[in-house]
């Protein structure tokens, strides 16, 4: 070709185009997971919110409820629901992390990159390994407070966490893909904060057992082999309160959560108690991420193609 | 692919959104090292056209080409072949202009050892060289612009594709810009723009006038004048008027629209 275009601008590289397998090209993963991070690292004010909300829920919420809920299981309140504020934090930073595609498909950077030759299952990839990323930061603030409420972890329960933290953050910033693409605008936050995260996490038994409920002082201590026994049958003792089962349609919302199997592994790992199926905890936290994963890429392809 | 081969043709292009046609049968071709405006009122079908030839829409009708390459099977090759610059910034406002610069050259597979002389000749080219490391947030409206001009320029395009590229910006910025515009014609670059300034569709090398997702003309200026305006001295805007009427165009704003609105206001950072 005798007209080079790159001689019109001075360093100009022609693009040897995109190098990828199966729609992975590394490179663009890699680049989009970085611009994430970036956005995350100079945006304080979730940072700020990270911090704020721990102190709410688990200094303030803990010790405040904790006055009149002497334990749950031999944990005090506030170790109880640090596993919960762990998760309520992934929820915000991954569904942020998502919903801001709204944004970006409009007035942002998005348009830029669909034009692009770059494979969009590459841009979606590194777009949920950087929810997941930000997660797994904003996730251990909560843990910072650990030393503080008296709870000890091990180091292999750390990791455990991280790991579950890690693929709760790539879920939650799946769905929130598909939320995205659905939307038609957004001028807030609000609703998604209202309409998703609170639901899920309210209803995820992260601030009450899944059964039992809540007693307090005033109650005659249960005798140890009484609290044995009920615990056979799958019922949790609270501090010295009779125990009772939550209303069954709170019970089946707990149950069709995904949220409460990743929240139960996690407080498996922070506090060794774990209150569902094993295996249907294992199943929710590590088979189903990558199921929403394939599942947001499509919704993606389809929100871009549909403009 | 030859020489002479033209670099845009569009043949019988359509796109329905349902009941409503956008664009409805739109033929025309682009030569290469030619600048061609499309001009035409709001909502007359610019945009969608734009978008199906930069392979971002898919036609519901019809087939265009760009460099040889078919916009629906051979949309891979398309998309190298081009650079676009979109009506509103398509920008990251939380990065610096280099880490702008530095995705796009990811994105079109820019050598990493070219990657740092890319990106430092595409500031130096849009005058930002001492702004690179700010971010974008700050930026003026003419700075955003000229910024991603350099940047659809970056991977060597043999096509430009500019949606508006002078809307909102003061009459430095614009002449600015148009200057930068200029150079690249005289190099020999294939531009497609859209507008609706006539003065810069006076200045293109052909002009085609659509209206109602239909190409109700299309020649350089002075044909168009000729054919066209009625009058010896006819200037572009009495083309324009004479073929397109002097009906008003007002549209409802859409989502897209409320939230550009939105984000003028400050959106996301109020947030």
């Amino acid at each position: 070709m005798s007209q080079d275009a790159s001689a019109h601008l001075p360093g100009a590289a022609p693009g040897v185009g995109v190098r990828s397998w199966a729609g992975i090209a590394p490179s663009v993963v890699l680049v989009m997971w970085q611009r994430e991070m970036r956005r995350y690292w100079r945006d304080r004010s979730q940072i700020f919110g990270g911090f704020s909300r721990t102190v709410l829920w688990l200094v303030i919420l803990g010790f405040g409820l904790g006055a009149s809920l002497r334990e749950i299981e031999g944990y005090s309140y506030a170790q109880y629901i640090l596993p919960g504020v762990i998760v309520l934090n992934v929820l915000f930073a991954s569904l942020q992390c998502a919903i801001a595609l709204v944004w970006d498909r409009e007035v942002g950077l998005l348009r830029e990159v669909v034009v692009s030759p770059a494979p969009m299952l590459s841009v979606t990839l590194g777009k949920l390994l950087g929810g997941a990323t930000i997660s797994l930061v904003q996730g251990s603030i909560p843990l910072l407070f650990a030393p503080f409420i008296g709870a000890r972890l091990s180091v292999g329960g750390l990791l455990g966490a991280w790991l579950v933290i890690f693929f709760l953050g790539i879920f939650m910033t799946a769905l929130g893909v598909i939320i995205a693409s659905r939307l038609k605008t957004f001028e807030g936050f609000g609703s998604i904060s209202n309409g998703v995260i609170q639901p899920l996490y309210f209803l995820s038994g992260a601030i009450f057992p899944l059964r039992g409920v809540i007693g307090g002082v005033g109650f005659l201590d249960i005798p140890d082999h009484l609290r044995e026994e009920l615990r056979r049958i799958g019922v949790f003792a609270i501090g010295g309160g009779w125990v009772v089962q939550l209303p069954e349609w709170i019970q089946a919302l707990v149950y069709v959560n995904p949220v409460s199997y990743q929240l139960d592994l996690l407080r498996y790992f922070l506090l060794r108690f774990q209150q569902l199926p094993l295996v249907a905890d294992l199943l929710v936290t590590f088979a189903l991420p990558p199921v929403a994963a394939v599942v947001a890429a499509w919704f993606m392809g389809r929100m871009l193609k549909q403009r | 692919m030859t020489q002479g081969a033209p670099a845009i043709v569009a043949t019988d292009l359509s796109r329905r959104f349902g009941e409503a046609e956008a664009v409805a049968g739109v033929s025309f071709e682009v030569r290469r090292g030619e600048f061609f405006a499309l001009l035409g009122p709001n909502g007359a079908g610019k945009s969608t056209t734009i978008h199906m030839l930069t392979t971002i829409l898919a036609p519901t009708g019809g087939t265009a080409e760009v460099m040889g390459f078919d916009v629906v099977r051979q949309a891979y090759d398309v998309r190298r072949q081009l650079g676009m610059v979109f009506q509103d910034p398509a920008l990251d406002e939380r990065l610096t202009a280099r880490e702008n610069l530095e995705i796009h050259a990811v994105l079109y597979g820019v050598p990493r050892r070219s990657r740092r002389a890319a990106i430092e000749g595409a500031l130096e080219w849009a005058s930002l060289r001492e702004v690179g490391d700010r971010r974008v947030r700050s930026f003026s409206g003419g700075m955003k612009r000229r910024l991603e001009l350099a940047r659809a320029l970056m991977h060597g395009p043999r096509v430009l594709f500019l949606d508006e590229p002078t809307i909102g910006l003061d009459p430095q910025g614009r002449r600015h810009l148009w200057e930068r515009i200029d150079a690249l014609r005289a190099g020999g670059m294939t531009v497609l723009m859209t507008t609706h300034n006539l003065p810069e569709a006076d200045a293109c090398d052909r002009v085609g006038i659509i209206d109602a997702g239909r190409m109700v003309a299309i020649g350089t200026p002075a044909e168009l004048k000729r054919e066209h305006g009625g009058k010896p001295d006819a200037d572009l805007e009495d083309v324009f008027i004479a073929l397109t009427g002097r009906q008003l165009r007002d549209e409802l704003a859409t989502a897209r629209d409320l939230m550009v609105s939105f984000a003028k206001q400050g959106g996301e950072h109020t947030r």
